[in-house]
């Protein structure tokens, strides 16, 4: 069985801002790395979006320090962010095509350690990665008002999302009613190939035994 | 104890936990994704959806298997044999809870999930000398009721993700076969016409067939 015993304080260390009142933590999911093989998450992400993430490797003795390796790749298979022998990082990018995006995980080979690895993801993306800080240091509101501000961050972000929904289903729409009329298209001409293939078959073995001939 | 001096720093700062993105992992046969509860009580939400399947005859997919352990080990919650579900728990405590994919089959899947751990800060949040404000509880409600709007949002787009998948591979099956259909048809029709000329030709005995 996996164990992981995780210190509380560390995280609650790296995730508390701080700021008065509600202050969102960032949570995060965490991975099991293997000592050999790679764990990898990806997302699908539509053109234009803002990718935040952090990862941070916890190990249960502060003797051995794991290290782990980071790739992430667009769809196109472009390398957006690698590292090697890395106990935390960050990265930071803004999708310039639709498609999924990668990230992949694995353990170096020279760890140290022999378990598994854990590993703390913090992926955030669209409204989640907005920077408020700034926004709130700009328009130099705070408390109550820029909670209010995040909910009202959060129902545009809902309206976004359905709209795009909505031109994904009428692309999908679209994609199924060709798919319809191919259908029955390929059917009929089915039949015609059919029967022009057998007729050809009997003119030409007619010319044949009658060049033969037999008939 | 120095880290209850910071629990308590960090329950007057923490009121609630933002969300994480819809991920996916391609699950071979056990995947397990972690997610650290705060406080007890917190209402755990999510949902996932089974979005790349290319099952060659059969329409529906048996399934894979969903359990989520809380830090003690036993099972809290668990779903078997689906494509594609939403749950909703409330942690009995606090901790690392585990949150498990098992693929009974060989060919891999990619599923899609989402998991927000969510709380509404009550009493036992705050200091004793400091007291609860209203506004904050309220606040906090509100957020909870659009995160799980965003959840469900999440949810219906994996689920269109899944039935473009399908709808993809309908269209590239169907071209696939009917072209491959009429080649072969065409190639055993005029395999005949060749058997049947060899059996009238010349080389081979006229008197025999």
């Amino acid at each position: 069985m996996i164990t992981m015993k995780l210190p509380p304080f560390f995280a609650i260390l790296l995730c508390t801002s701080p700021f008065w009142g509600n202050a969102p933590v960032t949570e995060a999911i965490w991975l099991n790395l293997p000592p050999s093989g790679t764990k990898c998450v990806s997302e699908e992400l539509h053109n234009n979006v803002v990718v935040l993430a952090d990862y941070v490797v916890v190990s249960d003795d502060h003797s051995s320090a794991p290290t782990i390796s980071v790739k992430v790749s667009s769809p196109y298979g472009n390398n957006l962010h690698h590292k090697e022998n890395a106990t935390h990082g960050q990265f930071a990018f803004t999708t310039q095509e639709a498609g999924n995006y990668l990230a992949c995980f694995w353990a170096d080979a020279h760890s140290p350690s022999k378990a598994d690895v854990s590993v703390n993801l913090d992926w955030k993306t669209g409204i989640a990665a907005k920077d408020w800080e700034t926004v709130a240091r700009k328009e130099k509101i705070e408390g109550v008002e820029l909670e209010l501000k995040k909910l009202e961050g959060a129902v545009e972000a809902i309206h976004e999302n359905l709209l795009y929904l909505k031109s994904r289903e009428s692309e999908m729409r679209i994609v199924s009613e060709k798919t319809n009329s191919r259908v029955a298209w390929f059917s009929i001409m089915s039949l015609g190939v059919c029967i022009s293939v057998s007729v050809l078959q009997l003119w030409h073995l007619k010319r044949f035994f009658q060049k033969k001939k037999l008939i | 104890m120095e880290m209850k001096q910071i629990y308590v720093l960090a329950a007057l700062l923490l009121s609630f936990v933002a969300r994480i993105s819809s991920l996916s992992i391609t699950v071979n046969d056990v995947e397990c994704v972690y997610e650290y509860v705060f406080y007890e009580g917190d209402a755990i939400s999510g949902n996932f959806v089974v979005v790349d399947h290319d099952i060659f005859w059969g329409s529906d997919h048996p399934g894979i298997d969903f359990t989520v352990s809380s830090p003690g080990g036993n099972v809290v919650h668990n779903i078997k044999g689906t494509s594609g579900d939403k749950f909703e728990l409330k942690a009995p405590r606090s901790g690392m809870y585990k949150f498990c994919f098992h693929n009974p089959f060989s060919t891999p899947e990619t599923v899609s999930f989402y998991i927000h751990v969510g709380h509404i800060p009550n009493e036992h949040d705050v200091a004793k000398d400091e007291h609860l404000d209203p506004i904050n509880v309220k606040i906090a409600e509100l957020r909870e009721a659009l995160e799980s709007v965003t959840a469900e949002q999440k949810y219906l787009r994996a689920r269109d993700n899944r039935h473009r998948h399908t709808n993809e591979s309908t269209r590239k099956r169907v071209i696939g076969y009917t072209v491959g259909e009429y080649i072969l048809l065409a190639a055993v029709s005029s395999l005949q016409v060749l058997y049947i000329r060899r059996l009238f030709s010349k080389s081979v005995s006229y008197n025999r067939v």
